[in-house]
């Protein structure tokens, strides 16, 4: 990483400083420092409790950090009158997926645009439409949530977030709530995504889509980033034992 | 025909119309202990404390009065510092407000019923607070606190015969009136519950019909 040089900052999407964040005497997050070009996937790693989910969850202020700032495409998130439209161009998807269930499919398509772009219900509908055709779930336009199965919730949940055009999606282990078998279906989404340019932070477990998707991966233990390094360098020679014995443990080697 | 019989029949049309001003002084009351209700118990989540303070002294104080009391308070006492209320506005205004007690309550509950995860996916899509309620949080708690609510209707319509004690002339003081006349008390006051009974049950219906309307799949 080159440092701060003009023309490096300007491609920089998503700057995060010195985050730090407690829960009561719990510290979890202490001084974690990140950088996202546009286009990358940043796959992030490690037990939980780490504070993985806490650090995505401050990127987009669902969680208000102690301390640090977090910059995202050139404007500092905090709270105030921009946090909606901040919150607007960064997609999250959850674990427990977090559909409106009193919605249909498209209604909880077409919700944030409606009310929060002001776009026309008739072309937010043709929109919704394209993203559902696009994670292959066309046919179910008219149904609710609890009528689709856990994957089908979070292909919903990832083309609901990408209704806002966002610039940056972040992935609070989208998988670990699914059913072994619906697994790939939305890590199959997640990864056509990626292939299409969008910039990316995944917490997951999943070890076989952060060796083929991710740029990055970083290593998360104790509130820090312990390690970050490209996959291929990642997996098979870490640097910190403390990578090397998470690795050795999930991958059974 | 017996003399019982006889002056409930005659007195029936005169009933009736008392029970429609029953109807129509619980009606008034409910909209508003459901305006009042909704903000407060939505004050009442708050974190901030000069929100939820004031909601709290609220919902205590209308619970632990009798509403004989906040009915007295409101059509003889305000009078006596210069605010003049009509006997009808003045019945609305009290049972509403007790009603509001209740309903900021019951709405505390249903908000809570509904998971964090809800509020944020919401925030999450760039929806401000307001939004996320609106659209997301209060029509969820909604159908979780339809048979709670539905409840407090019922009270609310029986608690409305107490404003009779400030001569509105709604079913239990035209019930009255009759009696005062006929001196059928029995029959009369049996007339007038038979009445109650009959709005009640139906706003049970009612409840009942618009819950599974509104369940969802």
């Amino acid at each position: 990483m080159g440092g701060k040089e003009a023309g490096d900052t300007m491609s920089v999407l998503l700057e995060v400083e010195d985050l730090w964040k407690s829960f009561g005497d719990l510290q979890v997050l202490k001084g974690v420092n990140m950088s996202l070009k546009p286009g990358e996937v940043l796959v992030v790693i490690g037990p939980s409790g780490g504070g993985k989910s806490t650090f995505l969850r401050c990127i987009n202020h669902l969680e208000v950090p102690d301390r640090g700032r977090v910059v995202f495409d050139g404007i500092e998130v905090k709270e105030g009158k921009n946090i909606n439209l901040i919150r607007s161009k960064i997609g999250m998807v959850f674990q427990q997926f977090n559909l409106f269930p009193h919605l249909t499919v498209l209604e909880n398509l077409i919700l944030a645009p409606v009310k929060v772009k002001g776009m026309d219900e008739v072309e937010a509908k043709d929109k919704a439409k394209k993203l559902l055709k696009r994670v292959g779930l066309l046919e179910k336009a008219d149904a609710y949530p609890s009528q689709l199965s856990g994957g089908q919730q979070q292909r919903v949940a990832i083309a609901r977030a990408l209704m806002m055009d966002p610039k940056l999606m972040l992935f609070d282990e989208p998988t670990s709530a699914l059913d072994p078998e619906l697994v790939a279906e939305v890590l199959e989404v997640m990864k056509t995504l990626a292939m299409d340019g969008m910039t990316m932070i995944v917490v997951t477990h999943e070890m076989g889509f952060a060796k083929e998707v991710a740029d990055r991966v970083c290593f998360m233990d104790g509130g820090v980033i312990v390690e970050e390094a490209p996959p291929e360098v990642f997996f098979t020679s870490p640097r910190n034992p403390r990578t090397r014995e998470f690795l050795s443990k999930i991958l059974g080697v | 025909m017996p003399y019982w019989l006889e002056a409930v029949i005659d007195s029936f049309p005169y009933l009736l119309s008392g029970a429609l001003i029953t109807l129509e002084i619980t009606a008034l009351a409910i909209l508003l202990g459901l305006l009042i209700g909704t903000f407060v118990g939505m004050a009442r989540l708050s974190k901030k404390r000069w929100i939820n303070a004031p909601a709290t002294v609220y919902v205590e104080f209308i619970r632990g009065t009798p509403l004989l009391v906040q009915i007295f308070i409101i059509y003889f006492g305000l009078p006596s510092l210069g605010i003049y209320i009509d006997r009808f506005p003045a019945g609305v205004l009290a049972l509403g407000i007790n009603s509001g007690a209740y309903v900021a309550e019951i709405v505390r509950a249903g908000i809570q019923s509904v998971s964090k995860g809800q509020y944020e996916a919401a925030r999450s899509l760039g929806l401000s607070h307001w939004q996320a309620m609106r659209y997301v949080v209060l029509p969820q708690a909604f159908r979780n606190i339809l048979p709670a609510l539905g409840n407090e209707f019922i009270t609310l319509t029986k608690d409305s015969s107490l404003v009779s004690v400030i001569a509105i002339e709604e079913l239990l003081r035209r019930g009255t009136i009759v009696i005062s006349r006929t001196f059928q008390s029995f029959s009369v006051y049996s007339a007038v519950a038979l009445l109650y009974f009959v709005m009640t049950f139906s706003l049970s219906r009612l409840t009942r019909w618009v819950e599974k309307r509104l369940a969802i799949p």
